[in-house]
C-alpha cells in the first residue's frame, strides 16, 4: 500500500473512532442561570390541605392524563410517571414523502431513495417526577415541583431528539388541572 | 504500515462486546473518594430531601426514590444523557455520608470537578433544608 494511501486510511479510522465521543458538558452539575426562573415555573403551592388529599390529586391528575405511575415514595414526596404517546406530525410526514417521490421522479426511478420520511417523528416517550412536600415553615401548606423530559422516536426507530421540557404553558396546563383536581378532593368528588 | 495494523487491532478490538465492561471500574478508593462527602447532620430525611431538589434544580427526572434504602436515581435528557445514583448512609462518627455516582451517555463520570460541582449546588440546598428555608 502506497504510504499516501496509508495514511489517509489512518485517518479515516480515526475519524470513525473519535466520531462516536460526544464531549461532556462542564456545566451539567452547576445551576444554570435560568435555575431559578425554571424553579419558579415548576412550582406551586397548595394551602388548606392534608398530605393524602395533595397526593391523591396529584397521582388523580396523571392518572386523567394517561400516565402510569412507576414510582411512589410518600416519605421524599416522590411520584413518578410516564407514558408513551404520538408524536407524528403529518405535514412533517407528507414533505417528506413528496421529497421521496421527487428524488425519484428525478433520478427516473434508478437508485432514487424514498425513504426519507422514515426519519420522521413517530412516538414520544415522556417522563415526569412530581415532588409534593410540606412547607417547612407553616402546617397545611404543600410545595409541589414538576419535572419532565421526553424522547421523540423517528419511524425508523432512531432518536429524533431528547429534552427536558422547559416550555412554562406545558407546567400552567399540568397545574391547572391540578388545581382542579385538589379542589375535587376536597369536596370529595 | 506497523501503525496502520494497530490502528485496525484497535478498531476491532472496539467492535467485539466484550464482557469486560459488566465488571470495569476505576480505582475504588480514589473514586469512592472523589463521589463522596460527608454531612454533620443525622437528619436523613432531611439531606434526602436536599439531594432530591437539587436533582431537580439540575434538571434531573427522578426514576427512583426509596427512603429506606437511602437511594436516588435520576435521569437528564438534553442533547445527552446523564444518568445519576446518590446513596446516604450512615458513619460511625455521628455524620452522614452521600455518595453520587454518574454517567455520561456510556461513560462514566470521573472528573472530580463534576462531583465537586454537584456537592457545592447540594451544600447550598442542604444548608436551606437544614435550616428550615424552602
Amino acid at each position: 500500500m502506497p504510504r499516501s494511501q496509508g495514511c489517509a486510511y489512518s485517518a479515516a479510522v480515526f475519524a470513525l473512532m473519535s466520531a462516536g465521543c460526544a464531549t461532556f458538558p462542564e456545566d451539567a452539575f452547576r445551576l444554570s442561570e435560568s435555575a431559578l426562573e425554571m424553579r419558579e415555573i415548576q412550582v406551586r403551592t397548595y394551602e388548606d390541605v392534608t398530605e393524602v388529599q395533595i397526593l391523591a390529586a396529584s397521582s388523580a391528575v396523571l392518572q386523567d392524563l394517561g400516565y402510569a405511575i412507576d414510582e411512589v415514595e410518600k416519605e421524599l414526596g416522590v411520584l413518578s410517571a410516564s407514558k408513551r404517546a404520538d408524536a407524528s406530525n403529518s405535514a412533517e410526514v407528507a414533505g417528506k414523502i413528496a421529497l421521496d417521490v421527487a428524488d425519484c421522479v428525478l433520478t427516473l426511478f434508478l437508485g432514487c431513495e424514498n425513504d426519507s420520511y422514515k426519519s420522521s417523528k413517530d412516538v414520544q416517550d415522556i417522563e415526569m417526577t412530581l415532588v409534593v412536600l410540606p412547607d417547612l415553615k407553616q402546617d397545611g401548606v404543600y410545595r409541589v415541583r414538576l419535572t419532565m423530559q421526553r424522547i421523540v422516536w423517528a419511524k425508523n426507530g432512531t432518536v429524533y431528539e431528547q429534552e427536558t421540557i422547559s416550555d412554562a404553558a406545558v407546567y400552567q396546563t399540568f397545574f391547572d388541572r391540578l388545581s382542579k383536581s385538589v379542589f375535587l378532593e376536597k369536596e370529595g368528588v | 504500515m506497523r501503525v496502520l495494523l494497530v490502528l485496525t487491532l484497535f478498531v476491532l478490538t472496539g467492535c467485539a462486546a466484550s464482557t469486560a465492561a459488566i465488571t470495569a471500574g476505576g480505582s475504588q478508593v480514589e473514586l469512592r473518594q472523589m463521589q463522596t462527602r460527608e454531612y454533620e447532620t443525622m437528619d436523613r430525611r432531611g439531606v434526602l430531601r436536599s439531594i432530591v431538589a437539587t436533582l431537580q434544580d439540575l434538571g434531573f427526572v427522578i426514576d427512583k426514590a426509596d427512603f429506606d434504602l437511602a437511594t436516588i436515581s435520576a435521569t437528564k435528557l438534553q442533547k445527552y444523557e446523564i444518568r445519576i445514583t446518590v446513596t446516604v448512609r450512615e458513619r460511625d462518627s455521628g455524620r452522614l455520608a452521600v455518595r453520587a455516582n454518574a454517567r455520561f451517555n456510556e461513560d462514566p463520570i470521573e472528573d472530580p470537578k463534576s462531583y465537586q460541582d454537584f456537592f457545592a449546588t447540594l451544600d447550598k440546598a442542604m444548608f436551606l433544608t437544614l435550616h428550615k428555608v424552602d
